[in-house]
């Protein structure tokens, strides 16, 4: 199964790490948007590699792929800068560089998974609200996580609240 | 491709990380999982460290201040110069005529030799910037608890069931931090923040105290109040462990809880709600910083917090204690290596004579300056009196950290002779008679000391650039000009830690081997070479002569400035994500400087749409000491009432008051008063 990056917002504290990361990853170019909403909840945002891909679909130079690993990554040399891929993207995470004419997004940072490292946001996010992993199994964390602050009584919800008997 | 370990040079969680070297350059950063605070994570100035390595502004060679000018001189030429005029300043006037500033960017090893340098010539005019940030925690701590540092360690936040944060903003100015205390959050703890503004730190909060600045006792003591009328104490902690506690309750008697809420603007059902969380919680933890300490009263405020602590017996246990949180990459380290005008390397008092000789005797001489020197600003105040002749400043720039710099300015142009060894121009740099190209965290080793006493050795990872020097070389080199060849023997910085393995005794165990093969470190005390270190202090007793913790009554104090009618708002100052400090490693840094490239006000909405002032409009902030120009931030951050300004920026210390906390002569940098002017040209400008 492919690898995603996984958000946890509850844990994003607006601190830009991850966009000077992938800055130095790419020469210069953030591919992550840290948008900060209402003053008091800070959501960073990349290409999500979409399982199915309508900037692929739409793009006349067949430049963009999606690799078996699940990157899905623009091939620049094909690319002719229309930005057609950015009117069909849900997410408004691909941009233009103004020095190659062509647009840059998000690529996983295949070339340190190449090399067995995680994506560099992944990496230096301070809060630990990224993670880099197969899908189903960060989904089984999560459940476990939110199952232990259903019994445990974390949950910020009135109402139905079990506390589990100590162990000694 | 080579990866050389190091240690972060901003902030002081020390995180570690490894640079990637290819042909002697520093090409990339790489993340070092396994380090036990930051967990291969960086900040965004972390991951910008490579930004300042190569930058063309670096100093490169000696300068010379002539007509206004710098020209380039010899090494040989600058040194020769400098040792002839300190030695001319001191035999006129006296060895107390020259002051000394380190640096907490430079390693325990080179402050060591400044101190060491200093005091030799016969001066304890020794102090760095900790006495801007945590001479109050240093100061109160050592009284009430033995020591002024981190009680607990910074990945034990996540073992809390409470976390009582004042006046800290860590996910800005110690970003990594947050991840264990998000860590407690997720395992069920309460986390209380206590600040002036709405922080990222307080978006986490489950209670969120925004207090009128400069209020902090009122609320602790009301916290207290609470929790002594509803017996919510540890009573056999206060027992077996504490002295003074029937004090405190005496103190209190008459205190109420309106009174509190009068003065702190908090709603009383607010202070009790925040004092039952802390009491109740089994292992409740205390982070403080700048918003504590930057006081007049900032002294009392560390002890107020003490004070809770302790009738709560919050001590000894993981994800307890009183923590404070240190600001630059070695000011814990500086404090230990006694830059301090008041200590001695280890926090050996001045006026204890045995502990005196020892250093003494190690350093080959008969005895040492038996009077406590000047701090910070008290030497800008004896330039101004003419008492200060010379002073030498590593790696400060005064100009930009230090409270009313219009009278830092005028100290500075009125001293007879400066010198500045920094890597950048800065503000200071510029007024200095002799410039001595320093080098940065890469390009030379040593040890620095995080905010939780951990001990790491930074790798050399490549060569200066021009003729810039290791500090602890150009000190060595320097004490052979004035005539202290002998005690600076030093061929490594190696070689200086083993000396203060022997002056410091929590440093005892501490060795450059052991420190080279441990990634991590050791977090003092560390007596010996066997010892595995103290990441938590204060187990079974305190450090104080009495092995007690002391619990002492404070009282309230308003802050210097009032709000009036010429100054209706207060001002409070403080740092932000992409910057550091003085600005002068930010600021050119172009992935941090251009997400906020200019000095910025927070003014609250309400009285923005009352002064007519609009979203990003240039306004003046005035106070009475001068003024500055920024843009104006229009938020619901502060309080109405209250604005903010980011000090990074040359400039905004002209507004802050240099009134000093009478205990730790910290200044009040977190309160002072100001008006908020439009500015008149605006349209003919445009």
């Amino acid at each position: 199964m492919s690898k995603i990056i996984h958000l946890d917002l509850n844990r994003c504290i607006y601190c830009h790490a991850c966009e000077v990361a992938c800055e130095r990853e790419h020469r210069g170019i953030s591919n992550i948007f840290i948008t900060l909403l209402d003053e008091r909840q800070a959501i960073p945002l990349a290409c999500r590699h979409c399982e199915k891909n309508p900037c692929l679909v739409v793009c006349p130079t067949n430049a963009i792929e999606r690799k078996e690993s699940g990157a899905v990554i623009i091939h620049s040399l094909r690319c002719i800068g229309c930005k057609l891929c950015a009117l069909v993207c849900p997410f408004g995470v691909i941009q233009l560089d103004e020095m190659d004419k062509v647009v840059r997004k998000c690529d996983l940072c295949v070339h340190r998974l190449e090399d067995g490292k995680d994506p560099a946001c992944v990496k230096t996010c301070s809060a630990r609200a990224m993670k880099f992993g197969e899908f189903d199994k960060i989904m089984a964390d999560v459940r476990e996580k939110k199952s232990m602050s259903i019994i445990s009584g974390v949950t910020d919800n009135e109402g139905f609240v079990v506390t589990l008997p100590e162990r000694s | 491709m080579q990866l050389v370990p190091t240690i972060c040079t901003y902030c002081g969680t020390g995180c570690g990380l490894y640079l990637a070297v290819e042909e002697g350059k520093a090409v990339g950063i790489e993340y070092l999982s396994a380090h036990p605070a930051s967990e291969g994570a960086l900040c965004p100035k972390g991951n910008a460290l490579l930004q300042i390595l190569y930058h063309p502004d670096r100093l490169l060679y000696p300068q010379k201040k002539e007509n206004g000018a710098f020209k380039r001189i010899s090494w040989d030429e600058a040194y020769g110069i400098i040792a002839d005029k300190l030695k001319e300043i001191i035999s006129i006037y006296g060895s107390d005529a020259v002051a000394f500033y380190g640096s907490a960017q430079c390693t325990n090893e080179e402050n060591y030799l400044l101190q060491k340098m200093g005091r030799l010539l016969g001066t304890n005019n020794i102090d760095h910037c900790a006495r801007l940030c945590h001479a109050p925690s240093v100061a109160a701590l050592a009284a009430t608890l033995g020591s002024g540092a981190m009680t607990n360690t910074i990945h034990g936040f996540a073992d809390s069931d409470c976390i009582l944060i004042v006046g800290s903003n860590f996910t800005e100015n110690h970003p990594v931090i947050s991840r264990w205390v998000l860590d407690a959050k997720e395992k069920g703890a309460k986390i209380i923040v206590v600040d002036p503004r709405y922080t990222p730190t307080a978006w986490f909060a489950d209670s969120f105290l925004q207090l009128r600045p400069g209020t902090d006792i009122a609320l602790i003591n009301g916290m207290i109040s609470v929790i002594l009328k509803e017996k919510l104490y540890n009573y056999n902690f206060i027992e077996e462990r504490t002295e003074g506690f029937d004090d405190l309750g005496k103190s209190l008697v008459n205190y109420s809880l309106q009174e509190a809420s009068k003065i702190t603007g908090i709603p009383e059902d607010s202070i009790k709600e925040a004092a039952r969380l802390y009491a109740r919680a089994k292992n409740a933890s205390i982070i403080y910083c700048m918003g504590v300490t930057q006081h007049r009263s900032g002294t009392d405020n560390v002890i107020a917090l003490s004070n809770l602590a302790l009738i709560c017996g919050n001590f000894g246990r993981p994800g307890t204690g009183i923590n404070p949180l240190r600001g630059q990459a070695n000011v814990q380290g500086s404090c230990d290596m006694g830059v301090l005008p008041s200590f001695f390397p280890g926090y050996v008092k001045i006026s204890d004579k045995a502990q005196r000789k020892r250093i003494a005797n190690l350093w080959g001489v008969e005895d040492l300056p038996t009077q406590p020197g000047l701090t910070i600003v008290e030497i800008i105040n004896a330039v101004h009196d003419g008492r200060i002749k010379g002073a030498y400043v590593m790696g400060e720039s005064l100009m930009v950290s230090d409270p009313d710099t219009h009278h830092v300015e005028e100290a500075l142009h009125k001293l007879d002779f400066l010198i500045v060894q920094d890597i950048f121009m800065t503000e200071t740099a510029a007024l200095a008679d002799i410039l001595l190209p320093a080098v940065c965290y890469a390009e030379k080793e040593g040890s620095v000391t995080s905010t939780e006493r951990r001990v790491q050795w930074r790798h050399k990872a490549i060569e200066p650039p021009g003729e810039a020097k290791a500090d602890w070389k150009i000190l060595c080199e320097l004490a052979e000009k004035m005539g202290l060849a002998e005690k600076f023997m030093y061929n490594s910085a190696e070689e200086i830690l083993i000396e203060i393995n022997k002056a410091i005794p929590a440093y005892g165990g501490i060795t450059p081997a052991r420190l080279k093969e441990n990634i991590g470190g050791l977090c003092w005390p560390c007596p010996d070479s066997s010892h595995q270190g103290t990441p938590i202090l204060h187990i079974s007793s305190f450090r104080t002569p009495s092995g007690k913790g002391i619990i002492k009554p404070v009282v309230h104090r308003e802050p210097a400035e009032i709000p009036n009618y010429e100054y209706p708002f207060t001002l409070t100052t403080g740092r932000l994500v992409l910057h550091y400090n003085s600005g002068n490693m930010t600021r050119r840094s172009p992935s941090l400087n251009k997400r906020v490239p200019e000095v910025f006000v927070e003014i609250n909405r309400k009285d923005a749409e009352y002064l007519g002032i609009k979203p990003d409009e240039r306004v003046k902030v005035i106070s009475r000491r001068g003024s500055v120009e920024a843009k104006a931030l229009i938020t619901r951050r502060v309080a109405p009432g209250v604005v903010f300004l980011p000090f990074h920026f040359p400039g905004v210390n002209r507004l802050t008051i240099a009134e000093l906390d009478p205990v730790s002569k910290i200044p009040e940098f977190k309160v002072a008063t100001c008006r908020i002017e439009k500015v008149a040209d605006q349209v003919g400008e445009q």
